[in-house]
């Protein structure tokens, strides 16, 4: 598990003092000798290092394994090898455990003619720019709300927050009205990436998140630089930002897999076939496929995250964690 | 290192806000930009026919069915040639035509292209809500339009024009000759009574596992068109004549239900498999182990294109019993944000591709030689004896490429059937209400039939009222 | 500490500085604000006016609206799809809690006292999680497909009688619990698991001097310990699966006989496939109030949490 141990509500943010690095010397690491652990669970050492306990023990972790792989891993075995059949084969009863041939003609088709790439690149985009929108307009918020306390920054505030009583879901239909018409601008932002990119930058959370950890900057660093004549951006910029990794981490995990892991505000203003994402596109050609296709279809679209998720499991784990913890 | 790039990033994305903030005109227009709804160019009106113009289209054969693709570029190609001031910007692909999920969300946002495809249940829909052009002062321009048949009745309101069928059918019986010769049935001689269907599904079903003999839709509002096609069939109505009150809670009904019960719990030789929408049961169709289902006679091109049917399998014969047939069919219609000119645009492409014979999608020589299907007695667009009728007629027999006996059954057993339009300017609602009784019967094998049917008339009638 | 020391004398002197310091500084802070203000005001504060506005007004976005007080409710309330939507949702959330709630609990729990495998299980355990939300549906459309799905088939293994899945009234939705908790029991399994790590060890080792076993332990350590984080995830669970829409948009279209309709499920065909966006707003806001109340609970108890 990742250091960042989390409560919530006093999730992830606290910079490193003292106390965080007294944690991180507790936190578990992979034991050297078997059955013992440093850390204290609802098991008793003694009785794991018991025989009887050894056996219970190793059978409880065979089954977990096991069943485990059995729900989470075979069905993505099933899935790849599913694309490699023919639809004879995909139809067959009883099915065959390994495909006949080794083919990735499914997968070639499902490329071609979903046009997967642009859908993968929309995605990309999307996802990218919002991440950089969204550290851009929260960071300056939630620094300006913590710092710098204009008037009516209290009121500010507690209007963001209040957005978190309020899922998006519910307020879907004006949202996309407003999408549709920018009220004064008059702009229709439907099929353009900002229609996903603003949205995404006013998030309550992440601001409650930035904030709680900027309130925790001493004073004194902030105030230091100021005598030393540097501007409030200047101070944001070489002073806040470079203490404020672990946070910064969390938010932009949290904002890139909410873009990539949403479905229905893609889906309503994202309808043109060239600019949807990877979910929306698929759900929306699945009809039309054979079957073999569709499921190569969903295997290319997997991919990226599974190679990005086993690259950075344990950052987007933690932050996710952090995360999830949202209204 | 790491927090380095992060920062450069940071600092990119902030000076981007910041320039967003400051100047706002700046990089948010490009959402208004390029969109076909021409808020723009309005005030060319008097310029004529030759300022230029821009249009989009959609119903783009899909990457699927790559012969009809070819030809459709070639048309948009050959199209902007012949009339050099017109630009098509873009053309759209969706799968099928309509595919209600990016067709809704794009009619919502007023995101359709200048000429849209549009099939006959949402017409009276798109009228109602003025969602598509009034194109009536422009029909004159049409060379084809005088020649039209009663298709073109559906696109009228109110003495006005909103759009022009491109396809039309009646409804029948299409079936997989392969599967009926496997089940000891003769291919030749298709059903004709509902009797005969039901025991030829039950024969098929025999076959074995994965075989269905007879398939229903049940759900996404398809249900309920089937069912609307199947009580027309009998004789029956889905709302009154004078569009008040629900009217399929009869014998006719009844008995579309009761036979759908039979062969699905005392047969079982319907699967158990649902369809839901359009495309899964094309798709159990085309796959080759099912023997019926209920459909127009583009089903079967749609299953060789689209579906990777074996076209030479499967044939079409008449509904069952029909005393009526549901007038199927689709059409364009044209985004009412257009401008004159992009309507006067959009219907030259129209006619064009789908209405001029010998041209665009009737060019039956190229379509012979793409490796089209050529014969098939669709689409049924002008009178019989018009000049545009006879032209199209002629030019199809002359190059035939399919054996017209997969169409005889249906051509001949259709002769002289009156069709019946689509229920009301609501349909699409009273679909919707209609895929209960019909997954009803078709997932409880004690479904209540008058009890389904009564219900769904309440909720007609409701909805109905509340419509006024 | 420089600023307290500034002296007295220099006081007076700077007062008109120090105003302009502050007009400065508020300026500064809403030239930062001035992009969050921006998003905010127009992508969640205006909605959320507007969505009771819409609620109350008839409206084609061409003549100008009418109000119309509480028709479009009504409208709502009168459909005979009102009731079987809000009794699915409700049966979704009970159903999804059930396995939702309590599996990943127990996960984390043995997760928790193995020592080995624990980075294989977590990663697969959370992969789901990742996945883009399509994936995971399609894929199990196809398993759940009667004839050829994955899911008969291993029935078949065993001899048992394949199942009906989506296609019958009384299995559809369970088998949408079934997606739902497939793809999201990483997230809870995870949390928990964090959780369960800041429980002292004091506490074990007390329990079991008093003689507890595993199960008293668990019973009167683990879960006294990890009640708060539980209630939180309770709330944000019911909040999240009250807004269920994919799988039925996807895998039932909300049949088989209006099974598997769900409120956001039908809030979209008002707006979408039946032109009454006043309606489907009327759905929400309803849906909305409801959200709110586990929304304040949630937000009450991790503000308890923080202290």
């Amino acid at each position: 598990m990742s250091n960042i141990t989390i409560t919530p509500g006093r999730s992830a943010g606290t910079p490193p003092t003292p106390a965080g690095k007294h944690q991180r010397g507790r936190t578990p690491r992979r034991p050297r000798k078997p059955m013992t652990s440093q850390f204290r669970t609802a098991v008793s050492p003694h009785q794991l290092n018991t025989t009887r306990g050894r056996i219970i023990y190793w059978i409880v972790l065979v089954v977990v394994v096991v069943s485990f792989t059995a729900a989470f891993v075979f069905p993505l075995y099933w899935m790849i090898t599913g694309a490699m059949k023919s639809s004879e084969e995909l139809n067959a009863i009883p099915p065959t455990f390994l495909p006949e041939h080794l083919s990735f003609d499914g997968y070639l088709e499902a490329w071609d003619l979903l046009g997967l790439g642009t859908l993968l690149g929309n995605t990309v985009l999307y996802a990218g720019g919002a991440w950089l929108l969204t550290l851009a307009i929260d960071v300056t918020a939630a620094y300006a709300l913590s710092k710098l306390r204009p008037v009516l920054g209290k009121v500010v505030l507690a209007l963001m927050l209040a957005t978190l009583m309020i899922p998006p879901m519910v307020i879907m239909l004006p949202a996309y009205l407003t999408v549709k018409d920018l009220p004064i601008f008059g702009w229709n932002l439907l099929n353009t990436p900002w229609a996903i990119w603003l949205p995404a930058a006013a998030n309550g959370f992440n601001i409650f998140l930035l904030k709680r950890f900027f309130d925790s900057i001493p004073k004194e660093l902030l105030e230091a630089a100021e005598i030393d004549g540097a501007s409030p951006v200047r101070i944001l910029w070489s002073v806040v930002m470079p203490i404020s990794r672990p946070i910064l981490g969390v938010v932009s995990i949290l904002t890139v897999v909410n873009v990539w892991r949403d479905f229905v505000w893609p889906l309503l203003v994202l309808p043109d076939s060239e600019k949807m994402s990877i979910s929306i596109g698929i759900a929306s050609l699945s009809s039309q496929m054979p079957q073999n296709v569709l499921i190569a279809s969903l295997v290319i679209a997997s991919i990226p995250t599974i190679v990005v998720f086993f690259i950075f499991q344990r950052s987007i784990m933690a932050g996710l964690t952090a995360g999830s913890l949202k209204g | 290192m790491k927090s380095r790039k992060l920062s450069m990033l940071l600092a990119a994305a902030i000076a981007l806000t910041a320039a967003g903030c400051g100047s706002s005109d700046s990089s948010g227009s490009s959402g208004a930009g390029n969109a076909p709804t021409a808020s723009s160019s309005s005030s060319g009106a008097a310029a004529g026919a030759e300022a230029p113009v821009s249009i989009t289209v959609n119903c783009m054969p899909p990457k699927t069915n790559a012969a009809q693709r070819k030809t459709f570029e070639e048309d948009i190609a050959a199209f902007q040639k012949q009339y050099p001031y017109i630009t098509i910007s873009k053309a759209t692909d969706a799968f099928p035509c309509y595919e209600p999920r990016t067709f809704e969300a794009k009619l919502a946002g007023g995101e359709l292209e200048t000429v849209f495809y549009v099939n006959f249940p949402n017409v009276g829909r798109l009228m109602a809500d003025g969602q598509a052009a009034d194109i009536t002062p422009y029909t004159s321009e049409l060379k084809t339009f005088a020649d039209y048949n009663s298709s073109l009745d559906l696109f009228k309101k109110d003495g006005k024009v909103y759009g022009l069928p491109t396809d039309g059918y009646g409804m029948g019986l299409v079936y997989n000759k392969e599967v009926f010769t496997k089940a000891g049935l003769d291919p030749n001689t298709p059903p004709k009574t509902w009797a005969e269907v039901q025991a030829a599904a039950k024969k098929i079903a025999g076959l074995g596992a994965g075989y269905v003999g007879f398939g229903e839709y049940s759900g996404n509002n398809v249900g309920g068109w089937h069912f609307s096609a199947s009580i027309y069939g009998r004789g029956g109505s889905v709302i009154t004549d004078d569009g008040t009150k629900a009217a399929f809670n009869t014998p006719e009904g009844k008995a579309v239900l009761e036979n759908l019960k039979q062969m699905r719990w005392a047969d079982n030789s319907m699967g158990s498999r649902l369809y839901i929408d359009w495309p899964a049961l094309m798709k159990a169709m085309g796959a080759g182990k099912m023997g019926m289902m209920l459909g127009a006679p583009d089903v079967l091109i749609s299953l060789r294109n689209d579906f990777g049917g074996k076209f030479e399998n499967y044939a079409i014969t008449a509904q069952p019993e029909a005393k009526a047939l549901f007038n199927g069919g689709a059409g364009y219609m044209i985004n009412p944000k257009s401008t004159p000119e992009q309507i006067k645009a959009g219907l030259k492409w129209i006619e064009f591709e789908f209405l001029t014979p010998g041209k665009g999608q009737l060019d039956y020589v190229r379509a012979k030689n793409a490796d089209l299907t050529v014969g098939q007695p669709y689409p049924d667009l002008y009178g019989a004896d018009t000049p545009s009728g006879q032209a199209v007629v002629e030019l199809r027999k002359a190059n035939a490429n399919i054996d017209a006996a997969q169409f005889a059954g249906w051509v001949e057993g259709s002769k002289g059937i009156p069709s019946k339009a689509e229920p009301g300017p609501y349909a699409q609602e009273i679909y919707k209400i209609l895929d209960t009784p019909m997954s009803a019967v078709l997932t409880r094998q004690d479904a209540n039939i008058d009890q389904l049917l009564a219900d769904a008339e309440t909720k007609v009638n409701s909805l109905l009222a509340s419509k006024g | 500490m420089t600023t307290a020391s500034t002296p007295v004398a220099g006081r007076k002197q700077r007062q008109p500085t120090k105003l302009r310091r502050s007009v400065k500084r508020n300026l500064t802070a809403y030239g930062f604000l001035c992009g969050a203000l921006i998003c905010f005001a127009f992508f969640s504060w205006y909605p959320m006016v507007w969505e009771v506005i819409l609620s109350f007004q008839q409206t084609n976005f061409v003549d100008p609206a009418v109000w119309v007080g509480f028709e479009n409710f009504r409208t709502v309330f009168n459909d005979p799809v009102f009731a079987p939507a809000w009794i699915n949702t409700a049966m979704f959330t009970l159903l999804a809690l059930l396995c939702g709630y309590a599996i990943p609990f127990v996960i984390a729990i043995v997760l928790n006292e193995l020592r080995h495998a624990r980075a294989y299980l977590r990663f697969i355990v959370y992969l789901p999680v990742m996945l883009p939300p399509a994936v995971g549906v399609l894929l199990f459309q196809w398993f759940y497909d009667p004839d050829y799905g994955l899911f008969n088939q291993i029935l078949g293994i065993f001899s048992l009688p394949g199942l009906q899945w989506l296609n019958s009234t009384s299995t559809a939705l369970i088998s949408l619990v079934i997606v739902s908790t497939w793809s999201n029991l990483g997230s809870g399994t995870l949390i928990y698991l964090a959780a369960l790590q800041t429980i002292p060890s004091e506490l074990y080792e007390a329990a079991e001097l008093d003689g507890a076993g595993l199960f008293k332990r668990i019973r009167h350590v683990t879960i006294p310990q990890t009640k708060l984080i539980l209630l939180v995830m309770l709330m944000l669970q019911i909040v999240a699966t009250m807004q269920v829409f994919i799988e039925p948009y996807l895998l039932t279209g909300g049949g088989p006989e209006d099974a598997t309709v769900s409120v956001v499920y039908l809030m979209y065909q008002y707006a979408f496939n039946f032109g009454n966006l006043n309606a489907g707003n009327a759905l929400g806001l309803m849906l909305m109030i409801v959200l709110m109340v586990f929304s304040a609970i949630y937000l009450r108890l991790s503000r308890d949490n923080t202290v």
